[in-house]
């Protein structure tokens, strides 16, 4: 079988580890999909057209990426 | 966690979209492009189309959202009165196409507006890193492509864009984001270039290169969220969950079956990629054609009794579970990248595994811990 097992991790150990960085990190990409939500609600609003945005920027499972990640959709919608 | 993972496993029986090829024809002539017959024009009959909406239509009056994707081909090739005809017997849908964006032009925006067709633009960044994408004579497409986008933005459709790297290293990925800040998507998903289908370039890259432009992109993004960044908010919710104890539940309980129908009504499965390329011993990866047997039941048959590459395939997802401490994030490498690396389908990492699944979340908790 042609493998090349060689992943950064090693066996048995947690890929995601925390750190206060990662904490900070994770704090401000909440905060944006929050601010997209809220600015997209307004924003539909006022422009029902502009739904789009509004539901590429939900956060939350997205079927096309994760499903198949590597191909060429991006509605990035929420599952 | 190897093995640790219950998403997965099996594969659904309805899918959440499926992928409509309207003709095998690309104006286009990248260089890096995968599709085999894409000089030729071979456009999907109104019959095939209509025999693919009686199961789509049913399936979408089972779940909140459905997609059908209108991929190619450049699918504008096809036309619009014949992409019209193609899009019309499906009811209760969203439309989307992936589109290299030569062709839009205000009749074309007319057209999409008209039909919610959500789009996806092909562009690899500034002219230089466009270079790749040529036209049948050698010429660069940017001016084109940027056309195409000037268009959709003075009609108000918001578009997202699909962008090949063929060259991931530390000092690109701050100079893209911030082209496509300017360019006005409103999403971007970075494809690392693959070796697959007829582009058979030995990608090569560097561990340590690729994982530094993950890196960098994440830091680029950091600074000016304004774009949905597809992997790298990915790779940060899926953190998200680990850190919250809730990876194993991201993934889909099964495999996504993801039908892709081509042109002349064969249906391929779970790999979009492999259609239009046969092998001796696998054959053409179709596993039946619409115009013979309701789709629905193509889906199913499958799902119950997978054979064939598909069985391969589901037992190389069991190894990637049972080896891959990635796997929560990943899912199992893609059939196509394990066909075209590897010859097979249970083999288990791939090139596509470590620069665009491993390189990428490990960017990413490289950006957070230098931070």
């Amino acid at each position: 079988m042609p493998d090349k097992p060689d992943a950064q991790v090693p066996e048995g150990h947690p890929v995601v580890t925390p750190s206060p960085g990662l904490v900070e990190l994770l704090a401000e990409a909440q905060e944006t999909w929050v601010a997209r939500t809220r600015g997209a609600d307004e924003r539909h609003l006022a422009e029902p057209a502009q739904v789009l945005a509004h539901e590429a920027a939900a956060p939350g499972w997205r079927a096309f990426e994760d499903a198949f990640p590597t191909f060429y959709q991006f509605t990035n919608r929420p599952r | 966690m190897a093995g640790f993972w219950t998403g997965m496993r099996g594969i659904a029986t309805v899918p959440s979209y499926v992928i409509m090829q309207p003709t095998t024809l690309c104006n286009l002539d990248c260089a890096y492009c995968y599709l085999p017959f894409r000089a030729h024009d071979r456009r999907m009959p109104v019959e095939v189309a209509s025999a693919v909406a009686a199961a789509v239509n049913e399936w979408a009056r089972l779940v909140p959202r459905f997609s059908v994707v209108w991929h190619g081909g450049e699918p504008l090739a096809a036309g619009r009165d014949h992409l019209a005809a193609l899009m019309a017997p499906f009811q209760g849908v969203e439309h989307h196409i992936q589109t290299n964006a030569t062709l839009i032009d205000d009749e074309w925006c007319t057209f999409l507006a008209e039909r919610e067709v959500r789009v996806g633009l092909s562009i690899d960044g500034p002219a230089d890193l466009t270079a790749q994408r040529v036209n049948r004579g050698g010429r660069p497409a940017y001016s084109q492509i940027l056309r195409g986008a000037a268009a959709l933005r003075r009609h108000g459709i918001p578009f997202a864009a699909l962008c090949v790297v063929s060259d991931p290293r530390p000092g690109q990925a701050a100079r893209l984001y911030e082209f496509f800040l300017e360019f006005g998507c409103y999403a971007l998903g970075i494809n690392v270039e693959e070796r697959e289908g007829v582009n058979r370039h030995d990608t090569g890259y560097l561990d340590d290169a690729v994982r530094a432009f993950w890196a960098e992109l994440t830091a680029a993004w950091r600074a000016d969220p304004r774009i949905e960044l597809r992997e790298i908010e990915w790779a940060l919710r899926y953190a998200g969950a680990a850190l919250a104890g809730t990876d194993d539940q991201l993934l889909p309980r099964h495999l996504d079956p993801i039908p892709l129908v081509t042109e002349d009504g064969r249906v391929v499965l779970l790999s979009p990629e492999l259609a239009g390329f046969t092998d001796p011993h696998y054959g053409d990866f179709a596993s039946g054609r619409v115009t013979d047997t309701p789709l629905h039941e193509i889906v199913a048959a499958v799902a119950a009794r997978p054979d064939g590459w598909i069985a391969e395939y589901l037992s190389g997802v069991e190894a990637c579970r049972a080896q891959c401490p990635y796997f929560g994030f990943c899912g199992g490498a893609h059939a196509a990248n394990r066909y075209f690396e590897h010859g097979r389908f249970d083999g288990t990492q791939t090139d596509h595994c470590r620069n665009s699944k491993i390189s990428l979340l490990e960017g990413v908790l490289d950006h957070a811990r230098q931070a």
